[in-house]
């Protein structure tokens, strides 16, 4: 394990703002940070770093306990949301920053900050100031300052979270071959289910300072443990005392499958291919179903008509528990 | 320009107002997050404020108490003294007053007009802030001394110590007010114009409201540093007692008289009113903060 | 925005220029007619006089500690109190500005009642220790550090804020120490706030009058600075003098000023 984070309970003064977390993190692989804002994941990511300290538990990065250790001994890569960039030096500048610190020769530094620069496409720009770059440039900058003094784990706080959804997913996509490249553990937080689904080797499920479900992608899409990841990794829906996903509904203009619950159709919205339905049941559930247009045109329904609603065989169905979504 | 300077007092311990993008709340009550390099640096520092201000305030109110209740009474209670506390705030108030109308007019004009000449106006504001109390003194003497190129004759007369009160409080209220002036967000004006409001009207319930706490807070500060001013009063104003004798001059020259207790005593009250102004500026500032 | 007529805003624009002209400008313009109606020779005759080089090299050793001391003790406070919570944050931050609205003569009394060599609470055993604050250079630096106190700590406080520590935290992430990552990184993020407050506490520190006046003794070659020579000159006739000495400080108030008018805009974070 690269980095094991044991029973680690953070307060800000009768806030519990991380409630006796525990996560084993696998070496070489991408792991997200997933949850609503204020769940504590950039608390989690900060303690990881030493930028904050546990009130209790411990922190083992590669092998050494670092629950005591302060930042600049942990050897961790972290890369801020807002890029934390040092305004007053170059790019070139900021890439050497933490190799000057560790005094290594000079040629060393030149060299690698060549190296990274082009590893992250900024090699015309090294002598700019970072003011004079995109926000995206900015953080493949903050990327590159971070990964040049070869960190064990590199932790990014919502890398992309300041971005343009275009530059977002770029950079998105690059991160992840970045990543396939140069294989060092790494830890990002995001609230957006799309990138951590897209990106991430493993996932973990944060809310209210709890870790609610760890996972790989498929696993925690196919297999939510509870109604809040299945919520969070999309949309829900309930019917008859079950949540699942609206697209796993099948619908019918007549009661042709057993078990089918009957209701009529209170919206209908056309958005490109789909088609989405708000159904009033009978035992008066407002159940949110999406069909394709074309199977919509072939039965042949529109508000007002009586349908019936049946879970599809092989959906993602969990009992549903407390209200949520 | 020196708004940082001469403009109510940063919110410090309060949220941060940062310019960037909105950062978590950090405002947990009172924590401690001292490394013990920073305790060490705290303590050094407060060593010296404690040794140059606390202490040596401290000296003030405790020497002023000593004679007990009586010989504060009699200090205040003297003709000569009460003469000088009643000039002294009377004339603080007016100069206060004439700030209010003129300094909110000057900021007015540095941020919504446009002329030739502005960038050197809003230099000269400061000047009063930079240049040596006596110095001043000696330059309103030039102008309206007893060489006056005006005619005017006012050395040595109440209207002396008007003309250096205003003198030295000028920058406050225009750089209390200009940056809030400056940050007024136009769109509202505009809204209030598509929603039929005359410009009188806007100028009454969508700026003055906007600029008011600046305004107080800047009048504060004018009325604090004119009833505390000595330096410009030196040349100008003669200390004529029961005439143009100001506050500072009669603790002046009790302490010359070695009568360091009287002195104190009327310091005190002079504190007093100083920590009066800082609370309620705070005050101010808090529900300003509050309001967003 | 509110347009307002052309009668209207020529009626402000002269009310405004005409009051700072009448107020601050013509006066002060007035000193250097003063001091030059003669020509060179007054201006230049005050570098003859022992008395007044003498009050003039005090002013600036008087003028340079208390700056030095000020930007030490302020940017320390100002790192304290922008970077840390600890209890009494609050009322420290309040108490900082109190300098700002006491009176000069109450700042000298104050000092005064606790290093007076005879009478004070510490002058005393002080002197006994072979000191003497009150009547000489100690009890000067001092005051001008009390009255221009708060100073480079506004300057600095907001500019801290701005920047966040986000720049702070990257340093150490990467491996700076707490040393290195206050020179490499927090230093030059507030030079110019830094730099800016020094000019201005320099300004403050060159004229002030009242709080040295009560505690310099104001010894005509010994402790007599810039300001109390202007006073003394002017009450003993000689206003040649005492205007030229006022020409120069106001001369280096308004120079600073103007520096700091210069650099502000360019280097605005
Ligand atoms: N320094 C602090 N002082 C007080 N409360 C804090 C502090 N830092 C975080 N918190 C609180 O702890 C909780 C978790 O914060 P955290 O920043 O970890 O959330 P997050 O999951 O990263 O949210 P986001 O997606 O909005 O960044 C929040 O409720 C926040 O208000
Ligand atoms: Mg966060």
């Amino acid at each position: 394990m690269s980095i094991d984070v044991k029973n680690v309970t953070k307060k800000f003064g009768d806030f519990v703002a991380l409630d006796d977390v525990s996560v084993s993190l696998p070496k070489g692989q991408l792991t997200a940070l997933l949850g609503p804002s204020g769940g504590g994941k950039s608390t989690l990511l900060r303690i990881i770093a030493g930028l904050d300290n546990a009130d209790s538990g411990s922190v083992n990065i590669e092998g050494t306990d670092a629950t005591r250790l302060p930042p600049q001994k942990r050897n961790v890569g972290f890369v801020f949301q807002h890029y934390a960039v040092f305004k007053h030096m170059t790019v070139a500048k900021n890439v050497a920053f933490g190799l000057e610190i560790r005094k290594r020769p000079k040629s060393e530094v030149e060299r690698r900050v060549k190296e990274l620069l082009e590893l992250v496409h900024l090699s015309q720009f090294a002598h700019r100031l970072p003011s004079q770059l995109s926000g995206g440039q900015r953080q493949r900058m903050a990327l590159a300052r971070a990964l040049a003094v070869e960190p064990s784990v590199l932790l990014l706080d919502e890398p992309f979270g300041a971005l343009d959804a275009k530059v977002r997913k770029e950079l998105r996509d690059w991160l992840r071959r970045l990543h396939d490249d140069v294989h060092v553990t790494t830890v990002f937080v995001t609230h957006d289910q799309e990138e951590a689904l897209e990106v991430a080797d493993e996932i973990v499920v944060i809310n209210n300072g709890r870790v609610e479900q760890v996972g790989s992608p498929d696993q925690l899409y196919d297999e939510p443990a509870n109604d809040f990841v299945m919520s969070f990794l999309g949309e829900v829906t309930h019917l008859s005392g079950i949540s699942l996903r609206p697209h796993d509904i099948e619908l019918e203009s007549a009661p042709r499958l057993a078990g089918g619950v009957e209701g009529t159709i209170s919206r209908m919205l056309r958005i490109g291919f789909e088609v989405r339905l708000t159904v009033l049941t009978v035992d008066g559930e407002e159940v949110s179903v999406v069909v394709s247009r074309t199977h919509a045109r072939s039965l042949g329904i529109a508000e007002g008509s009586t349908v019936w609603l049946t879970p599809a065989a092989g959906a993602t169905v969990i009992p549903r528990m407390a209200a949520v979504g | 320009m020196t708004s940082a300077l001469l403009g109510p007092p940063a919110d410090i311990a309060g949220e941060a107002s940062t310019g960037r993008p909105p950062r978590r709340r950090r405002t947990a009550g009172p924590r401690n997050t001292l490394t013990p390099g920073a305790g060490l640096g705290l303590g050094l520092a407060m060593l010296w404020f404690s040794l140059l201000v606390l202490i040596p305030l401290t000296a003030i109110i405790v020497t002023a108490g000593e004679g007990g209740w009586s010989s504060y009474v009699d200090v205040l209670a003297s003709d000569q003294t009460w003469a000088a506390v009643k000039l002294t705030v009377t004339q603080a108030l007016i100069v206060t007053v004439v700030n209010v109308v003129v300094g909110t007019t000057i900021a007015w004009v540095l941020v919504r007009d446009r002329f030739w000449g502005k960038s050197v106006l809003d230099v000269i504001i400061d000047v009063p802030f930079a240049l040596p109390t006596i110095v001043a003194g000696l330059v309103l003497l030039s102008l309206y001394g007893p060489q006056s190129p005006l005619g005017l004759e006012w050395a040595n007369t109440e209207r002396a110590v008007m003309l250096a009160l205003a003198f030295v409080t000028l920058p406050f209220i225009v750089r209390t007010v200009q940056p809030v002036l400056e940050e007024l967000d136009h769109d509202v004006e505009e809204a209030a114009a598509s929603l039929g409001a005359t410009r009188g009207t806007i100028v009454r319930r969508i700026i003055l409201p906007s600029l008011a706490p600046a305004i107080a807070a800047g009048a504060a500060l004018s009325f604090a540093r004119a009833i505390s001013e000595y330096g410009s009063l030196v040349l100008l104003s003669g200390n004529l007692p029961f005439r143009t004798e100001v506050v500072s001059v009669r603790v002046l020259s009790f302490i010359e008289n070695g009568n360091t207790q009287s002195a104190a005593a009327l310091a005190s009250v002079m504190l007093a009113v100083a920590l009066f102004v800082i609370v309620a500026l705070d005050i101010v500032q808090r529900r300003v903060a509050n309001r967003g | 925005m509110v347009r307002v007529s052309t009668p209207v805003r020529w009626l402000l624009r002269t009310v405004a220029v005409g009051y700072v002209f009448l107020l601050v400008a013509w006066p002060v313009s007035l000193v250097a007619v003063q001091t030059f109606e003669d020509g060179f020779s007054n201006f230049v005759g005050i570098f003859s006089d022992e008395n007044t080089v003498a009050a003039l090299q005090l002013t600036l050793m008087v003028a340079l500690w208390a700056v030095v001391i000020n930007l030490i003790f302020g940017v320390t406070i100002s790192i304290l109190l922008v970077r840390y919570e600890f209890p009494g944050k609050r009322a420290l931050s309040a108490l900082i500005d109190i300098p700002l609205s006491v009176s000069p003569v109450v700042v000298g009394l104050a000092l005064l009642l606790v290093y007076s060599g005879r009478t004070g609470w510490f002058g005393p055993s002080i002197e006994s220790a072979g000191w003497q604050v009150i009547y000489d250079s100690p009890g000067m630096i001092m005051a001008t550090c009390f009255v221009a106190l708060p100073l480079i700590i506004r300057e600095v406080v907001p500019v801290l804020t701005e920047i966040g520590d986000d720049q702070e935290q990257a340093a150490r992430s990467l491996g700076a120490s707490g040393r290195q990552t206050f020179l490499r990184i927090t230093l030059p993020s507030i030079k110019w706030a830094v730099i800016y407050g020094v000019v201005l506490s320099l300004a403050r520190s060159l004229g002030e009058f009242g709080a040295v006046k009560v505690v310099s003794g104001n010894v005509t070659g010994r402790t007599q600075t810039a300001t109390l020579i202007v006073e003394a000159k002017y009450q003993n006739f000689e206003q040649t003098t005492a205007y030229s000495v006022a020409f120069l400080l106001a001369f280096v108030s308004i120079a600073c000023l103007v520096v700091v008018a210069f650099l502000r805009p360019q280097h605005e974070i």
